[in-house]
Order: structure tokens, then sequence, then C-alpha cells
């Protein structure tokens, strides 16, 4: 328990640097920075957590500060009148899988479990050929038909759109997996990537020392999970969630804040001044799967 | 001779999967090969195969206690005893497949009906109560008549709901355009009864005391019931596969041709098709043979495979069809494969599930009086 609590502290600490970085990095041209957006905004119904600081809006500024800030208006309005959106552009989409990889960091997936795989294909026959990338987080659909067959009610779709799953609640008997169109779920069978690797006593890559952090927490639903013991999330179903845990504190899903070619954009359509809302009012919008009335809430832009 | 051959078999098979269970609650699920897309293994398959047996069983027990078929006459408590071991096999089996086994209790102190899981797992909860109770009663049965009768309507109406269930349990999913049939809940009650009606000729033309005195007659009977629900279920078979094709939707014609021509089509065309449908139907249509328990018992075994068979090919050719075609190579994991055959360990649990069962029932058939005319001896023509 103790292990537990200093893992949350260093975990706050952590989030507390990073957003001071991550701000710092992308937004040198902005100074002074001021917390005066912030002292602007409505009294929060709930109780916010401590938001990072943004700069001034500015003209041509990086959308990820845009989404940010559209990100920190929304949490200050209760939970139910929020609704999360993702929107992934295609046609800025390279096919690095930098979102695929910060996410397995992000949420320290094991072996076999993945949130965001990109999906590729080749289209065309030479001379016109081409490639296409089609990132695939879960679609957080509104008609869920991963959620009514669970039978003891382990996932359900909260207020603000986003599907979770209750890992001590869940069972593993995968129906879910089984009613999802769109393979995004996956089973956790407690797989580790140090497992059969060479120990090299004393050595960083080691299996000591690397198992370590391959088996220290993830925070995913804002606790923390350790693998240890086939304790959950060992033995359940696991999904993309929009990173919960970020989100809920300012920061933007993992996946987001890593696309290098700001691909994949993520915001409150509830909000009509926000940056998905006016994405997702464009012609060139498609959700995969929609003949199957799962009504998902990824947009893709072609 | 026979009877220690069968009691070595079962024995064996039990002893490999006390090592399978072994690895399964050592290693929990990590040395079996089903994944995060072929989600559903052989212990699934099973599962279906199993407690379908027990739905089918439990209607042939109903001959004797509510219809009164004087064919059937006496034949009642071994039917129950036969679904009592089937429906646990099958339970066991799904049990075994659960990620948090230990958990099992949630469905039933918090439970969402409108699950089909867990509207089935109360329901199998209910029916192997009811079993249970019918199957102490028919030791008494000058007794308890009456209310044998009535827990049969009962389980009548049960077993045919759960046989139907599993079908809807796998049909509701309109994820899965091969599940996805409306008719899938109509057509599993068939498949039980025949499965049943293989597993009975199996028994009573391995064993002559297991049948009443109209063995001869029985096993007939037997045939020819077997055949006709054979005849049925290639006829939904077929009406099945051919929509499927005719309709062209593309993830169902893949699931379709994945079953036809895939790595495993010698399963279906050989194991479900061939030895399976067409030879027993073929034998047991010839009275002279299909009343000789040694071919009645052949003819039993080999429907039984095909169904088994049957089971595991309406599992895994829905699961190895990608939801998103490039699903394929985009994440790379032995647990991320559309092709699956299971592990040692699965092999090993369910071999030893059905040695385990026929322990059971063996030790059942020595020690309890089970048949119409309890005599613990192998039929001659067996042995």
């Amino acid at each position: 328990m103790n292990e537990e609590k200093v893992d949350v502290s260093r975990r706050e600490v952590l989030t507390k640097i990073a957003s001071t970085v991550f701000a710092g990095l992308v937004a040198p041209a902005v100074w002074p920075m001021t917390a005066g957006a912030n002292e602007a905004l409505p009294a929060p119904e709930t109780a916010v957590p401590t938001l990072p600081v943004l700069p001034e809006p500015q003209p041509d500024e990086d959308p990820l500060l845009r989404m940010m800030r559209d990100l920190q208006r929304a949490l200050q309005k209760p939970v139910d009148q929020r609704r999360w959106v993702m929107v992934i552009d295609l046609r800025k989409c390279v096919g690095c899988h930098a979102c695929t990889i910060a996410c397995v960091a992000e949420n320290k997936l094991p072996p076999g479990v993945v949130y965001r795989p990109v999906l590729e294909e080749e289209i065309g026959t030479y001379p016109n050929v081409t490639r296409r990338f089609t990132p695939r987080p879960c679609m957080q659909c509104d008609n869920p038909p991963c959620v009514p067959v669970c039978p003891v009610d382990a996932t359900w779709k909260r207020v603000d759109g986003i599907v979770v799953i209750d890992y001590e609640q869940c069972i593993g008997c995968r129906y879910c997996i089984t009613a999802c169109p769109y393979g995004a779920r996956t089973f956790d069978f407690g797989a580790t990537y140090t497992e059969g690797t060479p120990v090299g006593a004393g050595l960083v890559l080691g299996r000591q020392e690397a198992a370590e952090y391959e088996l220290a927490s993830n925070f995913e639903y804002g606790q923390p999970w350790s693998r240890h013991d086939e304790a959950s999330p060992i033995g359940n179903t696991r999904k993309c969630h929009f990173c919960l845990h970020r989100i809920e504190r300012g920061l933007l899903p993992q996946c987001v804040t890593t696309c290098i070619g700001r691909a994949t954009f993520f915001g409150d359509a509830n909000d009509p001044t926000s940056l998905v809302s006016e994405l997702i009012a464009r012609p060139n919008v498609v959700r995969l799967k929609e003949e199957l009335g799962t009504e998902p809430k990824v947009y893709y832009l072609l | 001779m026979m009877r220690r051959v069968l009691y070595a078999l079962a024995a064996i098979s039990a002893l490999v999967g006390l090592w399978g269970l072994y690895s399964r609650f050592a290693h929990g699920h990590q040395d079996t090969a089903y994944g995060s897309y072929v989600v559903w293994g052989l212990w699934v398959a099973m599962y279906l195969f199993f407690t379908g047996l027990a739905g089918g069983m439990f209607i042939f027990a109903t001959l004797d206690y509510l219809f009164k078929v004087r064919m059937f006459a006496r034949t009642g408590r071994l039917s129950l005893f036969l679904t009592l071991i089937t429906l646990g096999a099958g339970l066991f089996h799904i049990w075994l497949d659960l990620g948090h086994e230990f958990r099992i209790w949630k469905v039933y102190l918090q439970p969402d009906f409108g699950s089909v899981m867990a509207q089935i797992t109360w329901g199998y909860t209910l029916f192997g109560l009811l079993i249970l109770v019918m199957l102490i009663m028919s030791f008494r049965p000058e007794r308890f008549a009456r209310w044998l009768r009535g827990l049969s309507a009962i389980g009548l109406v049960l077993a045919i709901f759960l046989s139907g269930g599993v079908g809807a349990l796998l049909g509701v999913q309109a994820a899965r355009p091969f599940w996805h049939v409306g008719l899938f809940p109509v057509q599993f009650p068939f498949f039980s009864l025949a499965s049943a009606a293989a597993l009975l000729l199996f028994i009573y033309g391995l064993f002559d005391d297991a049948a009443n005195e109209h063995r001869s007659q029985l096993l007939w009977t037997l045939a020819i019931l077997t055949v006709v629900l054979q005849v049925v279920k290639l006829y939904f078979l077929w009406a099945d596969l051919s929509q499927s094709l005719y309709g062209g939707v593309p993830q169902n014609v893949a699931a379709v041709t994945t079953l036809l021509f895939g790595p495993y089509w010698w399963a279906f065309w050989f194991l479900q098709i061939l030895l399976g449908g067409l030879v027993p139907i073929i034998i047991l249509t010839q009275r002279r043979l299909a009343t000789r328990p040694a071919w009645a018992a052949l003819c039993g075994a080999l429907v039984l495979l095909g169904f088994a068979v049957a089971r595991a090919n309406i599992v895994f050719p829905a699961l190895s069809v990608p939801e998103l075609e490039q699903l394929i190579g985009a994440f790379h994991d032995a647990r991320l494969q559309f092709e699956y055959f299971p592990s040692p360990v699965e092999w090993a649990v369910s071999i030893g599930i059905s040695g385990m069962a026929g322990l059971v029932f063996l030790l059942g058939r020595d020690l309890l009086p089970l048949t119409a005319r309890h005599r613990p001896t192998v039929a001659s023509s067996a042995s």
C-alpha cells in the first residue's frame, strides 16, 4: 500500500514536470506565460485538478495548445456536459507508429495488448500507388456493442462518452472482445517483455532491472495497477480509454501529444468553439462501420 | 477386459488433465494458444459441445419421466446421470476459460441480466440443481413420480431454452456476421438432441446392461433419430453456408471460406461431414447394422466426434476473420494472430475433463443402481 502511495506521488510529480517541460517546449515564442487564461474561466462545479499553465492564444499556434485550452475549458464543465471525441486526419498520418508506442509506454501495455495499432494498406496499382495509415483507437461508441454483453456490468459508457472497464469487476470471459466490431479490445494474458531475456545482473538492460520497470504500476483510470500475482489487469480485457487519467488532469491523450504530424485531434464536441467541433463539421469526415449503428466517437478526415 | 480398458483410458486421460490443470492454475492463460483475436478456443468449443449434450440428454430423460414412452422406460435415471456429468464437464471447461475464474460469484451476486451470458449462467445453475434433485428422486421413483413428472416439464423448457441460449450467446453479435443468424438459437436444440442421441447409441451399444430389455429396438429407434437429426443438421448447415455465400457479405464469406477451404478444411470435410455425418447416416440406416451393439457404439462415437468438431467449426472460423482487414499486420504478437490451433495444455485439459467425466460415469455405473437392468458388466459384443 505504501509502495502504491509512493508511486502515486512520484506520478504526480512527473506529471507536473512533464506539463512544465511540454509548455516550455511548444511555446517558447509566446512568453510571458500567465495564469490569466484560467482565471477568466467560470468556476467549476466539481473539483478541478491543478491544470497546466498555458500561454496566451496566438495566431498559427501549435494545435496542441489550442486543444489543451479546449480541454481545460471542458474540464470546467460538469462531466455530463462533456463529449470527448477524437479526430484523425488520414492525410497527415505518415504511419510512424509513434502514437502506438506512446500508448504502450503510457499505459505500460504488456505483450499482446495494444490500444492503438496503426492499420496500413496499399492503395492503387503502379504507377499510381499510395499508402494509407489508419490509427485505430477504441471508437468509444455511443451505442457500444461491447457493453450490453458483459455479464457483470464491468464495462460501461461514462456520461462523458468514454467506455471504461472496471478491472476489479471483470471476470475475463472475453465476450466483449468478440462483440467489438473494431477489434479494439485485447486480453491481458499476463505476459512480460522481459520474460526469457538474459538476466545481465547490474546492467540497465538486464532482465531484473528492466522487469522492475515493466512490473511497476501503470495509472489507468487514475489508480495504480501493478503487475503481480495474476492480479488485475492480468486476466482482464483492456482497451483504449482516451487516456482518461491524463485528460482529467488537463493533459491530452498520449497519442495526441506524440503525433509528429499533428494528425490526431482531441476535444469536447459539446463545445462549439473547440477545434474538434470545427473538424467534425467538415464534409470529408467518415467513421468506421457506421452501418452497424455503433455511433463511433472517433472521426477520420479523408 | 473391456471394463478395465475403459477405466484405464479414463484414468490416463484424467492424469493428462491433471497436468493441464496444474499448468492452467500455475501459469494462468499463458500456456494457451488463443489470443485477443481468436479469443475463444478449444475450451469454449468443448463447453458448447458438453452443455449441448446435457440439454439433449435431459430431453431423453423426459421421454421416460414426462412422456412415459415405453421404449425408453426406466432409462431416465441413466439419462439424468449423463446430463449431470456432461453439464459438469461443459461448465468446468468454461470456468477454466475465465480470466478470473474465482470471480464467478459476481455473475450470481452482481449480474447484468441484459447479458445473454448472465442469463445462461443462471439458467445452467438452476438446470444443474434441478437435475441433481431429480436424480436423487429418481432412486425412489414410486414415491416421487409426480414430482419427477413436474420437474421434468420445467427441466424440458429449461433444456430447450438453454440449448437455444447458447446459440443466442453467439447469435446476438452483429459484429460477427457468421454468428449473427436469426436461426442460430433455433438450430442449437436440434444439435443438442442429435448429439445426445449419439451418446445414448454409444452407451447402449457399449454396455448391455445400460439399456432396458428392449435394447435392440432402442438402438434402432436411436439410430433413426440420429439419422433424422443429422439430416436436419446438414440441412441447417447447407442453409447457413449457402445463404452466407450468396449474400456476399465479405466478413461472412471470409468465415465460410475459412471453414470450407482454410487451414483446417480437413476437419470440416473429413471429420465433421464424412466421418461424423455421412458414414454414420449410411450405417445407421441399415437396420441389420444399427441394431448390432458394436456398430451402434461406433456410429455414436463418430457422430459425437463430428459434433465436437462442428462446435469448434462454429467458434473458430468466425473469430479467424479480422474485424478490420489490416489488423493482421498492424501490431505483431503471438496473441494477435488470426490463426489458431489449441496448445498442448488446452488439449490436456479437455482430454482430462473428458476422462474425468468418463471415470465418473464408469464409477456411477458400477456403484449406483443407474440402469434399468443393473448389472455391472460390459456387453459381450463390445468385449
